[in-house]
Order: C-alpha cells, then structure tokens, then sequence
C-alpha cells in the first residue's frame, strides 16, 4: 500500500508538473469561453448552448489528457529504463500498475474538476442561476474516463503509446455507440451482426448510460437509480481490466 | 569461510530477437559466486553477458534455466545502479531519494535522515532542490548511487559506475565503494576500467561469450601476466 501510494504521489507530480498538460487546460478553458459566442447567437438559448458546448468540450479535453497520458505512463519508465530502479526495489508489478493508474485519476479529477468549475461559474455568472447538474455531470464524464484509462494502461502494456492511445480513443468512442449498435443490430434480422454488436456491448461499457448531459440541458430525466448503478458497475470494469494489465505486466522483462 | 552473498549457478538465459522471433541465448551456463562482504569486479567485453546476469540476478530478466540465489532473501536488502542510469527529469534530487525511500518499510524520520545523509555523502547537498533535468552525468550517476544505497542494503550491484565520471568523479564513486566495504557491505560491480578494478576488488571474474570464463583473485591474476590489462586480454582472446 505504501509502494502504491509512493507510486502514484510520483505520477501525479510527473503528469501534473508537465507543461503540454497545461497547454492543452488552457485551450479547454478558451474553448468553454468560446460557448459564450455561440449562445450569443441562439434565440434564448444562452444557458442551454454554454452548458451543452461546455460539457462537450470537457468532455473532449477530459478525454486527449486521459488517453494520452494513460498511453505514456507504462510505456515511458520502460522506454526510459526507469523500471530498473522500480523493479530492482521490493515493488510489486500490481503495485506499479495501480500506482501509475491511481496517480492518473488524480490528474484527471484535478484537470476535470478545474474545467468543471470553470464553466460552472461561467454559466452562474451569465445565466444568473448556479446549476449544480453540470457538477453531476463532469463528475460522470470522470467515471466514463476512468474505465477509458484503464483500458489504455492495459493496451500500453501490449503494444505501443501510439496505438495505444487510439485504441483508448476507440473504447471511448465505440462505448458511446455501442447501445445504439446493439439497438440497430436486432432491426437488421441477422444474427451474426447481432452475436458482435453483443460481443461489443459486453467488453465495452456503455457509456451513453452515464452521459447525462441530455438530462443536464433538460432534454430528458435522470433517473440517479440508475446513474449509481452504472457507476458501480464502471468501477468494477475498471478494476478487472486493471488485473488483466497486472497479468500481461507481470510476463515482460526488462 | 565467509557466507555467499550471491550464487549464480548454471544460469542460461535466452532471449528471441527480431521478427521470426530468432532465439539467442545471451547467458550459456554463469556460475558465479560473491562472498558477503567483499568488493567483487565483473569483467568482460561489451555483450559478454554481464549486465544480462546481474538483471537475472535481480529479477528483472527470469533465467531461462538454472539457479540464482540471493543471501538477502528478498531485494529490500538489495540496492542497484543500471548502466547509464535515467531518471525522473521533473523531480528534484530530494524528491527522487525520497520517493525512492518510500519504496521501502521506513519510518519517515529515518527515511528524512536517510535522505539528507546521502545527499551529503555524495555531494549533492547542494543541488539537493535542483531537478534531475539540469543534473549533469556526474552528478546524475551519484544520485544513481544515492538511490542504489537508500535502503541501507547488504548487497550492492553496480554496473559500470564509473561511465562518464570525470577523474573527480571516479575518485568519489571508489571513496563510496571503499567506505561500503569498510562497513561490511558487499559490492558487485561490472567495469571496462581495469585500474578501478585492480584497486578495489579481491576476487574478480571475467566473462566471455556468456560464460565466465575466469575466476579468481586479482593476485592470482597478475601472477600470471604483467598487468590486469594484459591477463584480461588473454582471457577474452583465448
């Protein structure tokens, strides 16, 4: 435990400390200050249009610093050759993995929680009514980045940062998709679409069930049930694709 | 009879390179043996296997067949130095010994007076808040000593660390080394620097093509040739 927490107190300073991830917050923020033009140009939408165009674009910037970041971790203190003053100490190939990923979901939730505030107080300020629903949300846009790092620092530790992180990219992607998919699939009659559109809905979580922002701009209910529900289970995929990285980790040498 | 520190008995290690996954065997049968307590020189030229044993040694590579056996029972009583040594360019001198003492049961005023200690001793008090980014290889390969100390081990593995030291340098590293052997510590290091050797080391092994193909003491060595230079060269040349 101990180890773990060395590790990722060690993660968080190196992915914190990084001047690209200050770039990147800085283009964020630029780009939910942008919302305010567009919901200039909506018919008493202003709210509406700054809420909606700031979640996408936490969304977005949420999700270039998990991936890419998610993508390096591994494979840098391999490349780097760091995992020889790692290794040749008492720790533990779980103990790096976890480390490396808990010091991530701290950078995340600050990056997250910084845009967060922002377009929180942004929205207050020029709507004149807080609205707390944005706070929910970006904490939901966190669960869904959550399983897309996991599954990114499991790709690192198979393959390159490159593909890696496209492939984190994919899950992001594919998980939004995936439900209409396995909708569209029982339309089209064929079984074989079907069988993949449900291998597919199975391995990647479905990510529209915790995105909420619909709900955040009034365009549906939120059923919190549910929401809680979703998160466990996020959680719960998070952790086993964590020990299948372990597992694959545990097999290289250096 | 002093007690083994560390055993290598028979240890092959095969590696698969390139596409069709080609096998090479790297380590073709290592035997070696460090007793506790003494400052011991692997030598060889470059690709002779020695870094090879001393990662299979430490675990970071799994040997391919054989036995290796660490008197320490387990590596917190180990310490390492790699070749050519990288580390975290955005944490200071201070945070990385830190951080590296965090790795191990330590209680935090022990790990502080560790820390501050081997800053001390390896001169690097000074550029203690400095990031590693903006040390230069001198200073770089005494904070590699530095980490490979802080758990105070028993056994000590330094592969080549004299590599781009200056003479200044050199001397400093020989002084730490020195002064682990004064404390009862054992020392392994590997060097292409033959008088490093011939001044610090008892026993010494040298190794050829995979295998160690001599061991013995450094006395035994030069009464066999003028210099540990020459006896070396006859040695990887037979």
């Amino acid at each position: 435990m101990r180890q773990v927490a060395a590790i990722a107190v060690n993660t968080f300073k190196e992915t914190i400390r990084d001047r690209v991830l200050a770039v990147i917050v800085v283009f964020a923020l630029i780009m939910i200050v942008g919302g305010l033009w567009l919901g200039s140009i909506s018919l008493g939408q202003q709210g509406r249009m700054m809420t909606d165009f700031g979640l996408v674009a936490v969304t977005f910037f949420g999700l270039i610093v998990a991936v890419f970041i998610a993508a390096s971790l591994v494979h840098k203190e391999v490349e780097k050759r760091t995992v020889y003053i790692l290794f040749s100490k008492p720790v533990s190939r779980a103990g790096f993995i976890t480390g490396k990923f808990l010091g991530l979901c701290a950078t995340t939730a600050v990056v997250l929680a910084g845009m967060g505030m922002f377009l929180f107080l942004l929205v207050w300020v020029v709507s004149g009514a807080p609205s707390g629903m944005i706070l929910i949300a970006v904490v939901m846009i966190y669960a869904q980045l959550l399983a897309v790092m996991a599954v990114t620092i499991f790709f690192s530790t198979l393959g390159s940062a490159i593909l890696s992180s496209v492939l984190g990219i994919c899950v992001f992607i594919a998980g939004q998709l995936s439900h209409n998919v396995l909708s569209l699939s029982r339309i089209g009659h064929s079984i074989l679409a079907e069988a993949l559109a449900w291998v597919v809905y199975v391995i990647i979580p479905n990510f529209s069930a915790v995105d909420i922002k619909a709900g955040v701009v009034g365009e549906s209910t939120l059923a919190l049930g549910e929401i809680a529900l979703w998160t466990a289970y996020l959680l719960a995929y998070v952790v086993v694709v964590l020990a299948l990285a372990t597992l694959v980790f545990r097999r290289k040498e250096f | 009879m002093s007690a083994t520190a560390l055993s290598l008995a028979d240890v092959h290690k095969t590696v698969h390179v390139g596409f069709r996954r080609r096998p090479l065997e790297i380590l073709k049968g290592v035997d070696l043996s460090v007793e506790e307590g003494e400052v011991f020189g692997l030598l060889g030229p470059n690709g002779a296997g020695k870094t090879t044993s001393v990662k299979v040694a430490l675990g970071l590579m799994r040997p391919t067949s054989g036995a290796v056996t660490l008197a320490a029972g387990s590596l917190e009583r180990v310490g390492y130095l790699p070749e050519n040594p990288y580390f975290y360019d955005y944490l200071s001198g201070r945070e990385f010994l830190g951080f590296c003492a965090q790795l191990f049961p330590m209680a935090p005023d022990e790990r502080y007076r560790r820390v501050e200690g081997l800053l001390r001793d390896v001169g690097l008090s000074n550029a203690a808040d400095t990031h590693l980014r903006k040390y230069s290889k001198g200073m770089l390969q005494r904070i590699g000593i530095a980490q490979a100390l802080v758990n105070d081990p028993d056994l000590v593995l330094l592969d080549e660390p004299m590599t781009g030291l200056d003479p200044v340098g050199r001397v400093e590293v020989k002084r730490i080394i020195e002064t682990l052997h004064d404390r009862g510590k054992t020392v392994l290091f590997n060097s292409h620097i033959l008088s490093d050797v011939h001044e610090l080391c008892r026993h010494i092994a040298i190794m050829r093509d995979g295998r160690v193909a001599w061991r013995g003491e450094v006395k035994e060595a030069l009464a066999e040739a003028p210099s540990l230079e020459d006896f070396f060269m006859k040695v990887v040349t037979a």
